[in-house]
């Protein structure tokens, strides 16, 4: 019980930290879009080759943009000796770690929610065509990102070229889950039958509650003064 | 004397080994010669995966007992297996161009070692990012059991997903999916390479055991 109030404590608490100053949530934001548009240009311009590649795109732009969250999440913490009274607070390691977790997965939502639609326009049309499925296959794909990710940040958080080797650390790991997601989105943009992909779904979930329990458990061991 | 003895039957037994490939081992009957560099990649492989398992072990004991010596063995060991796993990789790419038609494919497979790769790049990379010390170590110790997770992924890739890569041979279930002579000669490569990675990694410990004993000196001078 005291778990779950402390990791609501520390949700709350970056919650209000993000929609106090909203900079974080317009920055990854337009940069998804950004993304989006440089695919769009970069690819070629027919309507097939922008519905053949979208899934990836997509995953791409998710990708890309999840790293802005998680290198933000404890960076925040770094100033004005944040991280140390965090640590000495009376609240578990644990607590912290699904905290921030869990922020990062509803963060990642939010931008989802709004890149969407932005998506489904410049790649594959209809508007908003498959939006509930694509959010609910965000929503299981960023348990997964976020869990990983979290621990992850922590653990860069005082290495040198903390920003590169995040990504260097996390996406090889992040493959399989992206793998699972990207097959299934094919399945989803074609109005396919997702019984099709009942055993990617099985990876991907699998996989989220591997990553949560390791990721969780090793965050004791992270977060050491 | 440990190493002496290990150096000696490494360099016998890689002799031997060459020997036999070459003048016993018979050719498969639809790969012919070709199918000889099997003796060097599946044994890659293999010995990635037993020093990952080692640098696995020694991770979760050095996060548990906080010894030098378990980072050290880990260190060791996940430095050797990134250079069999790139073995791995180069053997495997040269063995499917006259078998496939191609140097690389996304199979699951091949992009999951090259998966596998890339986290022990990603470990030694962090291990040039972090400072010496106790902080380093830990880090490592997590990316290396994280790391580790990759491993039942290859094995099931091939049963998960159709793929362009051969099938378990020597865990198969199926009767004779490798012929008798070959089996017995990729059992004895296994044994020498890993006699060979025993070698390596122990020249390596005591390398690097002298190596801090020597930065641990110099630090005390001034």
């Amino acid at each position: 019980m005291k778990l779950f109030q402390d990791s609501i404590t520390i949700f709350f608490k970056d919650l209000v930290l993000d929609l106090r100053s909203m900079e974080n949530i317009f920055a990854m934001l337009f940069f998804s879009i950004i993304v989006i548009m440089v695919f769009s240009f970069a690819l070629p311009a027919d309507d097939k080759s922008h519905a053949l590649l979208a899934p990836g795109v997509f995953w791409v732009t998710f990708l890309l943009a999840g790293i802005l969250s998680l290198n933000k999440s404890f960076q925040i913490e770094k100033d004005n000796f944040c991280l140390e009274s965090l640590l000495l607070s009376p609240i578990s390691r644990g607590a912290i770690f699904l905290g921030k977790m869990g922020w990062n997965v509803c963060f990642i939502l939010l931008i989802q929610i709004l890149v969407i639609p932005v998506f489904s326009l410049l790649f594959y049309g209809p508007f908003l065509n498959n939006f509930f499925e694509l959010l609910l296959l965000s929503f299981i794909t960023a348990i997964g990102f976020s869990s990983l990710g979290t621990m992850l940040s922590a653990l860069t958080v005082d290495v040198r070229f903390k920003e590169i080797i995040l990504p260097i650390l996390l996406f090889p790991l992040l493959v399989p889950l992206l793998l699972a997601s990207v097959k299934i989105t094919q399945v989803v943009l074609a109005d396919g039958s997702l019984m099709d992909v009942a055993d990617w779904f099985k990876l991907l979930i699998g996989f989220d509650i591997i990553f949560l329990v390791i990721s969780y458990l090793t965050f004791e061991y992270v977060m050491e003064i | 004397m440990l190493y002496r003895v290990l150096r000696l039957l490494s360099i016998m037994m890689i002799g031997v080994m060459i020997g036999l490939i070459f003048l016993w081992a018979p050719s498969e009957s639809s790969m012919g010669i070709t199918q000889k560099i099997m003796y060097i990649h599946v044994p890659s492989i293999i010995t990635t995966y037993l020093a990952l398992t080692i640098a696995f072990i020694c991770s979760i004991g050095y996060l548990w007992k906080k010894k030098e010596i378990l980072d050290i063995i880990a260190f060791s060991a996940m430095e050797l297996g990134a250079v069999f796993c790139g073995l791995a990789l180069i053997t495997g790419s040269i063995w499917g161009k006259p078998t496939w038609n191609t140097y690389w494919t996304w199979d699951a497979r091949l992009t999951l070692t090259l998966v596998l790769f890339l986290i022990f790049c990603g470990y030694l990379l962090l291990r040039k990012f972090t400072d010496h010390g106790e902080q380093q170590a830990r880090v490592c110790a997590i990316i290396a059991i994280i790391g580790t997770l990759d491993i039942p992924l290859i094995h099931l890739s091939v049963v998960w997903w159709r793929t362009l890569h051969q099938t378990s041979t020597i865990l198969s279930t199926k009767k004779q999916a490798i012929d008798q002579p070959l089996l017995l000669m990729l059992i004895f490569s296994i044994c020498t390479l890993f006699v060979f990675f025993t070698y390596l990694l122990s020249t390596r410990i005591k390398l690097e055991k002298q190596s801090r004993e020597y930065a641990k000196q110099v630090a005390n001078l001034y």
